[in-house]
């Protein structure tokens, strides 16, 4: 019976996903004792524990919902990920799609002054836009996704440095905050700030990032798309003579990566829990991280939910730490660690059926010596 | 007394997961004797020689150069014992020189600087001795088969090795350099050099080896002196009992034409040049139509361009009656084509899926396997693949839900046979469809193409295997260098004459 | 003008080197992808060499002790990549993703704890070195020669002469483009790979200490190299993996890169009034255009990115 659980696909995921988190902290651990001995143990404790920070258990519950917050977006990013890479792709570029979602919220919200809704699917129009061109250099031009993702990054963090340039307050680098500029376009709460101690951040984005997971899982699982997409991600030459329209499966499946990116940046930038510095020399670190959570959830969209919500949960953990003596990017070398490890995860459960097939040849030899002794007894 | 081998593996042992590829073998080759290593596909002759050449460590037995134990763990060892072997797909590196080929591993250097000219001297040398024509200078991905296999024999020469093996070294040849390649091989043992020569193919074996050892499912079954034994009984060791490789069928009845392709030409992702050029053909309901031709002769283009996986450069097809030049794949497929592809891995199947779904991997979209809302019937989808396991006889561990990867070679290629013949085509296009299979998969297939046409469909054959064109088909096209060059009639004409034409040395002016 | 040649040599100079580094590993069958994060930690290296060398050694001893040490920390990083890709067969996009993350945090962390620790304040993650920079620059007449200038210049011949002229470079090659055939003539598969992946990360940690004396005098962690090891991926792919057309797409590209830092110096260029992000986001969008046309047809070494499996042959 054991066995058979130890056999399972999902189980092996499981496990090699926990191996690779505890062997990420440990070695976070050994870096924060080479920096100083003495705090190390607290410091990678106060990164676990998060909002358990502090005492009381309204602050508790009020950041743990400013986790939950930023999981919405790392999710949506993650499922990105995760749906183009069935498809055989490595949509690296999903941090240029956050980031063009981030541009369009905002300029919808703030310079448009549209209301959530139609914020949220122009900037879904727009990240599925910006994603089809990667899909179009792929599947025409024959460029690598990995490296046109990069350049379009880049691309898309100057062009939003440019365009909300026009949206800020002239003293600062900052946006203007939506509850003064753009209040008609926040999502709405639906009284959940209530369950979370008056966190004001927790919104409808929560509920559509989970409701998002689910269906992609049902479209992969249950559907003709999936078929044909998964078809695609494991063997592209048996799709083509089969006659599924490859290029065209391509360039879809990027287009729905990129809307998901993008309504990730809305999920964030919608609640006004953060504004876009113009000067921002880099994009946002979500579009990488949904990296580390695609693949610490087995690249599967109901594991994706967990191990989005761990990655924020240490990420955010990060902002605990003794700033005197270590730093917050601690959490984000923790995260690179374990996407590291993941590669891994092939070799893993490679030795983990290694292992039982052993266990079995052993335990078959056995049984036949045992039968074999028997009958000798016998005679 | 004097010891008279050169090698002698004696008891070898090697397993894989799953099966015993090789269980106590032994083969002992003489000084100067060219020696065949006879067995059917998977009969565990690559194997042996893989451990010969340290390429695999065989579990038992021990290996014995000049009556001495010797190890070999990889190819060095193997080179430095003097053992040197063709393999049956060229290792060579298509964007190199021959030269470059050549002395790959035992580059002429100082302090690691190539020195290219001694070596071309002794390459130059090597080749006027053995009479084996190249030029050194040649990229690989530019020259004929023939010659990459003779830039593959000066490998061994170069490496002044005495044990010389050749893994199938005909199989990519024509019949007039097959000719060529045993004439060298009775020089290379004329100047005494030892030869190891795998094959399954009898009468190569009868024309050039002084003696034979058969293996037959990775066991030893005995070595013989071929000049005292008939190929009858050569077969019957092979293959454990007599088998009648004929395939029994009626007289064909042509019907209507089906299939017509007119001047159809195709590019070549390899060269400049079409790979397939101005061809022309007709296939009639009711009949086998077979093109026949070397490996890389333009077929396995002219398919592509037929069932659309490449576009074409000019030309027109027809079936049945529509015009499909233009038409997306999916389109030709549901106008009545059918395809058993030459690559199961590449093309044929979805490894990672589980043979049910691979089953339906033509009719996915159909209603009986897709709702109107876009999702999948699974429970459809089980009982048909059901349906195909047991009419069709595909054995697997898990029976539908066996991944693809998981199985048999030969039952990968009967899922695909039962796929796209329950599909009821009027065109079944068949390529290669029985490489790697043993006789008694090979025998299935063939049926279930003759019972194909006797239900009044067309069928388009392309095959290597000369035995398989003159059983299996009505009617015979030869490709050579992406044209039709011939039309002959199973009946009538000869393996020779087939050959002739294969090579090119015979030409007709061809209207099909 | 002057500032621009001497801008669009150093940028090319910083990708040539990087590209080169690409060039060895995908030659040997290996996909980098980190070398991103490989130029950051060769950055890092050389940056705490310039910190903590003693005063007043002297140019030449400082140069080479700083090269010594961008080289060591690129090798020593890329071998992570080695150990994943070769060793353990992962996937070669997700390890090096995985570097370029590890690279920029690594830094980030280490830095910071070095800053906070000589300085509680301190909670920066830059190293300055505005003397240090002084010893790798010659003023020629205006032009600013930096030293790898040369280096990046001799670095391509070497790579010419490795390749081409040499049993390893031979060697190499066929481990990129048909490894059965390398082991079968006894090539060690693995070894010639590992070689391929250290020697990529000695020209990555090499343009990436290049890349940080390229402009300022001081180098903040947390912003990583800008995609530059990217951008040198794209100059290998349009120079088709030969050191010599790699030298020219470098120069290419460092031209417009140059364009976006000293575009103000031209009036001309100021009078049309575009926005300094154009100008940022130009060798980007270069580099896009630039493989949209060059990929179809490209000639990547036939076995790169397969990890290769003695089992398989």
């Amino acid at each position: 019976m054991t066995k058979k659980i130890l056999r399972n696909e999902a189980f092996q995921s499981l496990f090699a996903s926990l191996i690779c988190i505890v062997l990420g902290v440990l070695i976070g651990y050994i870096v924060l004792l080479f920096i100083n001995p003495t705090g190390a143990g607290e410091a990678i404790m106060e990164v676990l524990k998060n909002f358990l920070h502090y005492s009381k258990t309204n602050l508790q519950i009020k950041n743990f919902g400013n986790t939950l917050v930023k999981t919405a977006p790392l999710l949506m990013c993650s499922l990105s990920i995760l749906f183009a890479y069935k498809v055989g792709l490595f949509n690296i570029g999903a941090a240029g799609q956050y980031c063009v979602g981030i541009c369009a919220s905002i300029y919808c919200a703030v310079a448009l002054g549209l209301g959530w809704l139609p914020c949220l699917i122009i900037a879904a129009v727009c990240g599925a836009l910006y994603g089809a061109i990667v899909g179009l250099l792929k599947s025409y031009c024959n460029v690598n996704e990995v490296i046109s993702g990069i350049m379009l990054n880049w691309i898309a963090l100057y062009t939003t440095n440019m365009i909300l340039n026009t949206v800020k307050e002239s003293t600062s680098p900052y946006t203007f905050h939506l509850n003064t500029h753009g209040e008609q376009a926040m999502l709405p709460g639906l009284g959940m700030d209530k369950i979370f101690a008056g966190n004001q951040y927790v919104t409808l984005a929560l509920p559509l990032a989970v409701l998002t997971a689910v269906l992609i899982y049902v479209v992969l699982e249950k559907t003709k798309f999936g078929y044909e997409l998964k078809a695609t991600g494991y063997n592209k030459n048996a799709a083509k003579y089969c006659g599924m329209a490859e290029k065209r499966n391509i360039i879809v499946t990027l287009m729905i990566s990129g809307a998901i990116a993008a309504l990730g940046a809305s999920f964030m930038y919608l609640t006004d829990y953060e504004q876009w510095s113009c000067t921002s020399s880099a994009v946002p670190a979500m579009g990488f991280n949904g990296i580390a959570a695609a693949f610490l959830g087995g690249l599967n969209p109901i594991g994706t939910i967990f191990s989005s919500y761990f990655i924020q949960h240490i990420t955010n953990g990060g902002a605990y730490v003794d700033k005197t003596v270590y730093c917050s990017q601690i959490s984000d070398l923790i995260s690179a660690i374990i996407i590291y490890l993941c590669g891994f995860v092939f070799f893993i459960k490679y030795t983990m059926n290694n292992i039982l097939d052993k266990q079995e040849e052993k335990q078959a030899l056995k049984a036949k010596e045992a039968a074999e002794t028997q009958e000798g007894g016998d005679k | 007394m004097e010891n008279q081998y050169a090698i002698e593996m004696l008891h070898i042992t090697k397993k894989f997961p799953g099966i015993i590829a090789n269980d106590d073998v032994t083969i002992q080759l003489k000084k100067g004797e060219i020696h065949a290593l006879l067995g059917e596909n998977g009969a565990g002759k690559s194997t042996l020689m893989s451990v010969l050449f340290g390429l695999y460590q065989a579990e038992e037995g021990i290996i014995k150069k000049d009556g001495k134990e010797v190890q070999i763990k990889d190819p060095n060892d193997a080179n430095a014992l003097g053992i040197g072997m063709v393999h049956q797909h060229f290792k060579l590196v298509e964007c190199f020189t021959v030269l470059d080929n050549i002395i790959m591993g035992v580059e002429p250097n100082k302090f690691g600087f190539l020195q290219k000219k001694e070596a071309r001297e002794k390459v130059l040398e090597l080749s006027e001795k053995y009479g084996l024509h190249i030029d050194p200078d040649a990229y690989i991905e530019d020259i004929t088969v023939g010659m990459q296999q003779r830039t593959e024999i000066l490998k061994m020469l170069y490496r002044e090795n005495e044990i010389l093996i050749f893994d199938e070294p005909t199989a990519v040849l024509t019949p007039q350099e097959i000719e060529e390649l045993m004439q060298i091989m009775k020089n290379l043992a004329k100047e005494g050099k030892s030869i190891l020569f795998i094959s399954h193919k009898l009468n190569e074996i009868k024309a050039v080896a002084d003696r034979c050892s058969v293996l037959r499912k990775g066991k030893y079954i005995g070595t013989v002196d071929t000049k005292d034994t008939t190929i009858e009984e050569l077969s019957a060791m092979m293959v454990g009992h007599n088998v009648n490789l004929h395939v029994q069928k009626e007289e064909s009845t042509p019907g209507e034409v089906i299939l017509d392709i007119e001047n159809m030409t195709v590019a070549s992702k390899m060269h400049k040049n079409n790979a397939v050029k101005n061809v022309s053909l007709k296939v009639h309901r009711g009949e086998v139509v077979c093109i026949a031709g070397i490996d890389g002769n333009g077929q396995t283009e002219f398919v592509y361009g037929l069932t659309g996986l490449e576009p074409l450069v000019n030309g027109k097809i027809t079936l049945c009656g529509e015009d499909i030049t233009k038409a997306p794949i999916r389109k030709r497929l549901l106008s009545g084509m059918s395809h058993i592809p030459e690559d199961r891995h590449k093309h044929g199947l979805v490894l990672d899926y589980p043979l049910d779904y691979n089953c339906v991997l033509q009719r996915y979209f159909e209603p009986e396997f897709t709702d109107k809302f876009g999702f999948l019937r699974k429970a459809n989808i089980r009982k048909y693949a059901e349906k195909l396991i047991e009419q069709y006889d595909v054995r697997s561990g898990q029976g539908p839900i066996t991944m693809a990867r998981s199985m048999s070679g030969g039952n990968q290629q009967k899922a695909i046979v039962a796929r796209e013949i329950d599909k009821n085509p009027e065109l079944l296009i068949a390529v290669q469809p029985t490489r790697g299979l043993d006789v008694g998969a090979i025998e299935y297939i063939h049926k279930q193409i003759v019972a194909q046409r006797d239900a009044g469909k067309a069928v388009l054959l392309v095959s290597l295997e000369l035995e398989e064109v003159m059983d299996v088909s009505d009617r015979i096209l030869v490709m050579y260098e992406g044209e039709i060059v011939g039309e002959l009639n199973p009946k009538t004409t000869t393996e020779d004459e087939l050959g002739l034409y294969m090579a090119g040395a015979k030409r007709d002016e061809v209207k099909a | 003008m002057l500032l621009l040649i001497q801008y669009t040599l150093i940028f090319a100079s910083v990708l040539a080197l990087v590209a080169l580094g690409g060039c060895f590993a995908e030659h040997s069958g290996v996909i980098n992808l980190g070398l991103e994060g490989i130029m950051v930690i060769g950055a890092l290296g050389g940056a705490l060499m310039m910190r903590y060398a003693p005063d007043g050694i002297g140019a030449f001893p400082l140069i080479m002790l700083v090269i010594i040490a961008a080289i060591v920390f690129g090798v020593f990083y890329s071998s992570l990549l080695g150990v994943a890709c070769i060793n353990f067969k992962a996937n070669q996009t997700i390890v090096g993703t995985a570097l370029n993350m590890l690279g920029t945090a690594a830094a980030t962390v280490i830095v910071k704890a070095i800053n906070t620790a000589a300085n509680p304040d301190d909670v920066s993650s830059t190293i300055q070195y505005v003397d240090e920079k002084k010893s790798f620059l010659v003023n020629i007449g205006g032009f600013e020669f930096n030293w790898f200038m040369l280096i990046a210049a001799l670095g391509v011949v070497a790579a010419y002469v490795i390749l081409y002229k040499t049993k390893f470079g031979l060697r190499l090659m066929a481990c990129g483009e048909h490894p059965q055939a390398a082991d079968s003539v006894g090539i060690n598969v693995y070894k010639m790979r590992w070689a391929g992946v250290l020697i990529s990360g000695l020209f990555g940690g090499l343009g990436g200490i290049c890349y940080i004396l390229s402009g300022v005098s001081e180098w903040k962690f947390e912003n990583g190299v800008a995609g530059f090891g990217f951008l040198a991926l794209a100059v290998m792919i349009f120079g088709q993996w030969k050191p010599t057309r790699i030298a020219m797409a470098a120069l290419i590209f460092g031209f417009f890169r140059a364009l976006s830092n000293v575009f103000f110096g031209f009036p001309f260029l100021v009078a049309l009034n575009i926005p300094g992000s154009i100008y940022n986001m130009m060798p980007y969008v270069i580099c896009l255009i630039v493989l949209a046309f060059t990929s179809k047809k490209s000639r990547a070494p036939k076995a790169e990115g397969i990890p290769y499996d003695k089992g398989q042959r």
